[in-house]
């Protein structure tokens, strides 16, 4: 298996993802492109030892930037949404 | 809280001030929603980041300062209350242990008013001196009035004297020509006033009305018409009219006049009473100024350099007050004089120094002979400044309070209580009196 913190880019901190912990002991994270659902599961679960109850994942398009006459991209990225296990909780910054 | 105090040279004092941890933890919470309202990271709107948030990412210190700003002053107040200490300047804060979830601990210094070594303080022989209006000052005064209100009356006589005041028309002439600003019609000039250059009004006595006269004079060296400065010029001069001053009456009407007095009675008595007024506060203040300069020969105080630089501020205020009813500012007045804002304080230093060494030695003094002003005193005080003015006294007094009147008050009390102890032990007996206490 790969390293699980090449899976696991890093936490995706916003008012949004805040509430998510609150409400669905869910956090969210910034994930590899080509992670699968079951590989961000066992990653999260080493990297943090907690146990994850489901995995949704989201393909996030980059969005239109333009720098004076040139247009682009930022780049696409996946975002994981992982719930865990009642009573699991991950301190968000830790080793990230 | 626990509070340590210890004293330390040069009128200060150390305080050790030990506070909760819950304290410290308010403190925090008040800084960080202080904080909050400023801080922008990304993924939150400004105002919305979660405490937690905050902290991992700025790092727990960025409170520290606020909370410390928070935490201290009241802190403070409540220390100094509870050892009941009066600073004469802002505490400093030497050093302080500040940890989120432990006791903060604080080391402050605070600067006071000096102990004062009080010597010997009373029968110091103080001269007083009698207060007497004679009536020959009276007089002066009402002599005074009377030339105020005199009256230019015409005069029949035909020559000029001194102190006549002359009607003239004059015209000058430099070498035969006629100069500017030398011609004049209907002038009214007094002899004697010096009004006019020097010799000019001395050679118009005798003149007689309606006779032309030549005059011949020299204008100053610093004459500021530069053309004409040393010149001798002619001047024609025709005395139209002569004109007398004539002193009104010293009666009733006079006193009418002057002000809202019924007769002439009134008015003298006003006078004296005003002079007796004035001798009486003069009396009183060179007392004042004598006793406390006799007590000081026995006195071993340090002046703390702050409480006459305060003075010295009060002082510069007083001044500009003082001179900005007369339209300008203290400084641009200095400004004008040459003189900077530093100077005129340094000047002054000398009356500040002896102003902060009085009222220390009277503050020990009181403080010695436990004198103090209570708060009825100081109601009563009020009500009477209160009931003299227009405005609605409840409001009125309120508004004074709120301005910090009555601690005023109660310090001008205060002063004068002592005052008058020291003049009542101070005063140098007259044999009388000496008799009587032998008795």
């Amino acid at each position: 298996m790969k390293d699980p913190r090449e899976i696991i880019l890093k936490p995706h901190i916003s008012e949004r993802t805040m509430d998510l912990i609150n409400e669905n002991n869910s956090y969210t994270f910034q994930v590899a492109l080509k992670a699968t659902k079951v590989e961000i599961k066992k990653a999260v679960e080493q990297i943090f030892g907690v146990k994850v109850v489901k995995v949704t994942t989201h393909r996030m398009p980059g969005k239109e930037k333009s720098m004076g006459v040139h247009r682009g991209f930022t780049p696409k990225w996946k975002k994981a949404v992982v719930r865990l296990a009642e009573g699991d909780s991950i301190e968000i910054y830790e080793g990230m | 809280m626990k509070v340590e105090m210890e004293k330390l040279e040069g009128n200060q004092i150390r305080l050790d001030i030990e506070v909760e941890k819950e304290k410290v933890d308010d403190a925090l919470e008040k800084a960080y929603r202080k904080v909050v309202r400023e801080v922008k990271i990304p993924g939150f709107r400004k105002g919305k980041v979660p405490r937690k948030v905050l902290e991992a990412r700025l790092g727990e210190e960025v409170l520290y300062q606020d909370a410390i700003e928070i935490l201290v002053p009241p802190v403070l107040g409540e220390a100094l209350q509870e050892k009941e200490i009066e600073p004469i300047d802002q505490p400093t804060l030497e050093d302080i242990h500040f940890q989120k979830g432990e006791p903060a601990k604080l080391q402050v210094l605070v600067e006071v008013e000096p102990e004062v070594g009080l010597g010997k303080y009373t029968g110091l022989e103080v001269e007083k001196q009698e207060v007497s209006i004679e009536q020959k000052d009276v007089d002066e005064v009402l002599e005074q009035y009377r030339e105020q209100q005199a009256a230019l009356v015409s005069s029949d006589r035909e020559e000029v004297r001194d102190g006549d005041f002359v009607v003239i028309d004059f015209e000058g002439f430099l070498d035969g020509e006629p100069f500017e600003g030398g011609k004049g019609e209907d002038y009214t000039l007094g002899i004697g006033t010096k009004t006019f250059i020097p010799g000019f009004e001395e050679q118009l006595v005798g003149a007689k009305v309606g006779e032309e006269k030549e005059i011949q004079v020299t204008f100053p060296e610093d004459y500021q018409e530069e053309s004409l400065a040393g010149k001798e010029v002619t001047f024609k001069v025709q005395v139209k009219e002569i004109k007398e001053r004539e002193l009104p009456p010293l009666d009733d009407e006079l006193a009418q006049t002057v002000g809202e007095y019924e007769n002439l009675e009134e008015l003298k008595k006003e006078i004296e009473e005003n002079m007796r007024q004035r001798a009486v506060n003069e009396t009183q203040a060179r007392f004042e100024n004598e006793v406390l300069e006799a007590i000081a020969q026995d006195v071993k105080v340090d002046i703390p350099e702050k409480l006459v630089e305060q003075r010295m501020d009060d002082m510069f205020k007083e001044a500009d007050a003082n001179i900005q009813q007369k339209g300008i500012k203290l400084e641009d007045y200095l400004k004008m004089t040459g003189v900077s804002k530093e100077d005129w304080m340094e000047e002054n230093r000398p009356y500040a120094e002896k102003q902060v060494r009085n009222r220390l030695i009277i503050d020990a003094i009181a403080e010695k002979e436990g004198f103090n002003v209570s708060d009825e005193e100081i109601e009563d005080k009020m009500d009477e400044i209160v009931g003299e003015s227009e405005h609605d006294p409840a409001q009125f007094k309120t508004i004074l309070k709120a301005q910090g009147y009555d601690k005023m008050l109660e310090k001008d009390m205060l002063r004068e209580k002592v005052l008058n102890f020291l003049w009542e032990k101070n005063k140098k007996q007259t044999e009388g009196e000496k008799e009587e206490d032998r008795e």
